[in-house]
């Protein structure tokens, strides 16, 4: 039976008294269960903040303490490069129709080209990267990457785009793509998320790249939804739970977790596709963020390489495994 | 599917090793090597994570059911956790106080595991095979059915009704069987049934 408000007002005045007593708990917020929504995009005025807080939660009492606090510090660069430069230029709300009509990302990777905005953010990204206290040879691939021409600087980019990166050059591509995170990051924010479409299974509706890991969310609206998260401009996408994110398999899913875990990071590992992706359980741990803790996870990964399962997650902090 | 061709492009540049890695690269290449040398006693454990549907009531609600251990790995495996699967069109993951309590059901003691007879004059209940039970539930429906049919009512009209006997019937079946079990136990005249059909 529908209960129309007015009736429902009656009803709970007769229950509970009239409407002028105290506030009595509504039983219409039990109502309207709905579908979780589609897709959310970044704010890059705090990803990369926060980030870096849990790049440095992390590295409290952890063996790999000094990548951490390295990576809070490239985290930190991202977000004062973000805050002291200007925003770029949308996307023409004619791309983003036609991308949506046929079931495109709107940001197009493949035909990414600089401009004066990202010039501004790389060169920023860079120059606060700097100051990070890094290894050698960390600091000399930033400066190789400072120092190079458009033309290598042009194809770091596509390399990065195209989730491709040489093996010998991984400590210059993590500069760029941190740069390219920040930017894309930007663009995504600008865009509608409720404009968003489904493009492919394991596939970012907003820039068309591979996901970093899924988040098990606690949120109240959607709680125990799954969401995917793209590696690199930061889009959360709703994804179909005990479904590979690489293949799109239900069939032969499994979980593996370190000995002695709390249940945050788990592998789901596929039969069909044999790939695996790192789940993060933000009802165990709701403080997860997809990129961090996929590096402060690392030994699942070292532990996986004995396995029969390869990595389908891509980021950029992490690449080799 | 769409990106195993970057993935795989990927693969083939990055090989395994700590000497392909970015923290490698980076100059972080010994913490990596320590931390892979710490974890070693240490080992992966398999956990599930499996949808199913509620076997309460008709509205057929999905469930994830969380087990420790995997089947398909040779292993045993112990339900440690049952929720409402958000996924799941019907409830979007919420459930009743009964669905919510599954878990308790499948661990509890007095679940019924196989059939069970209480034969006249005895006090216990004891095991009995399908067959036998299927038997005797067919020839005891059979017998109050010959005497409680009711094939029309006190103004003469045919109405065919079987008021005495219920059948409640499952709730995770695909839609083939609930329509065969509804056309079954419809045409017996049973009125008191209930399957997802019904929903």
């Amino acid at each position: 039976m529908h209960v129309t408000r007015e009736v429902r007002e009656v009803i709970m005045s007769r229950t509970f008294g009239p409407s002028s007593a105290p506030p009595i708990p509504d039983p219409s917020v039990l109502e309207g269960v709905t579908a979780p929504t589609f897709a959310y995009l970044p704010d890059p005025s705090i990803l990369f903040a926060r980030r870096a807080a849990r790049f440095r939660h992390l590295a409290q009492n952890n063996p790999l303490a000094p990548y951490l606090t390295f990576l809070a510090g490239l985290c930190e660069a991202q977000h004062a490069a973000i805050a002291a430069t200007p925003a770029p230029e949308p996307v023409e709300a004619a791309q983003v129709e036609r991308a949506r009509a046929n079931e495109m990302p709107p940001l197009d990777r493949s035909h990414f080209t600089t401009d004066a905005a990202f010039d501004t953010l790389f060169e920023r990204a860079l120059a606060e990267a700097t100051k990070i206290e890094q290894p050698e040879a960390a600091r000399t691939a930033l400066e190789r990457v400072r120092m190079a021409s458009d033309v290598a600087r042009g194809e770091m980019i596509r390399n990065v785009l195209a989730s491709s990166i040489p093996e010998e050059a991984l400590a210059e591509h993590l500069y760029v793509a941190a740069a390219l995170e920040a930017h894309f990051a930007r663009l995504a924010s600008q865009l509608d998320a409720a404009r968003l479409v489904p493009v492919g299974d394991g596939v970012c509706p907003t820039c068309g790249g591979p996901p970093v890991g899924s988040l098990i969310v606690n949120w109240p609206t959607s709680h125990g939804a799954r969401y995917c998260a793209c590696a690199l401009c930061g889009t959360l996408w709703n994804y179909v739970r005990v479904r590979c994110t690489a293949c799109g398999s239900t069939a032969g899913i499994g979980y593996q977790e370190m000995e002695g875990g709390n249940g945050a990071v788990k592998a789901e590992t596929c039969d069909t596709c044999h790939a695996y992706s790192k789940v993060f359980y933000l009802t165990q741990d709701d403080g997860l963020d997809p990129v961090a803790d996929d590096v402060a996870s690392l030994a699942l990964d070292i532990k996986q390489k004995d396995g029969p399962y390869r990595r389908a997650a891509f980021n950029p902090f992490l690449l080799g495994y | 599917m769409n990106m195993e061709l970057s993935r795989r492009q990927f693969l083939k540049t990055a090989g395994a090793g700590v000497a392909g890695t970015t923290l490698g690269a980076l100059g972080f290449g010994p913490i990596e090597e320590a931390l892979a040398s710490t974890i070693k006693p240490f080992r992966l454990v398999n956990t599930t994570e499996v949808r199913n549907t509620c076997t309460y009531c008709s509205v057929a609600c999905g469930i994830l059911i969380f087990s420790k251990g995997n089947l398909a790995k040779g292993e045993k495996a112990d339900i440690t956790h049952i929720e409402g699967d958000t996924d799941h069109p019907t409830n979007r993951g919420t459930l009743c106080p009964k669905g919510a309590a599954l878990l308790d059901i499948v661990k509890s003691e007095q679940r019924l595991k196989q059939p069970m007879i209480r034969r006249a004059g005895s006090d216990k209940f004891e095991k009995i095979s399908w067959d036998e039970a299927l038997d005797k539930i067919a020839k005891a429906m059979k017998a109050d059915r010959d005497a409680n049919f009711i094939a029309k009512n006190n103004d003469g009209v045919t109405v065919n009704r079987w008021l005495t006997a219920g059948f409640l019937a499952a709730s995770a079946t695909t839609n083939e069987t609930a329509f065969a079990t509804y056309k079954v136990v419809r045409s017996t005249g049973i009125l008191a049934f209930d399957n997802q059909a019904r929903v």
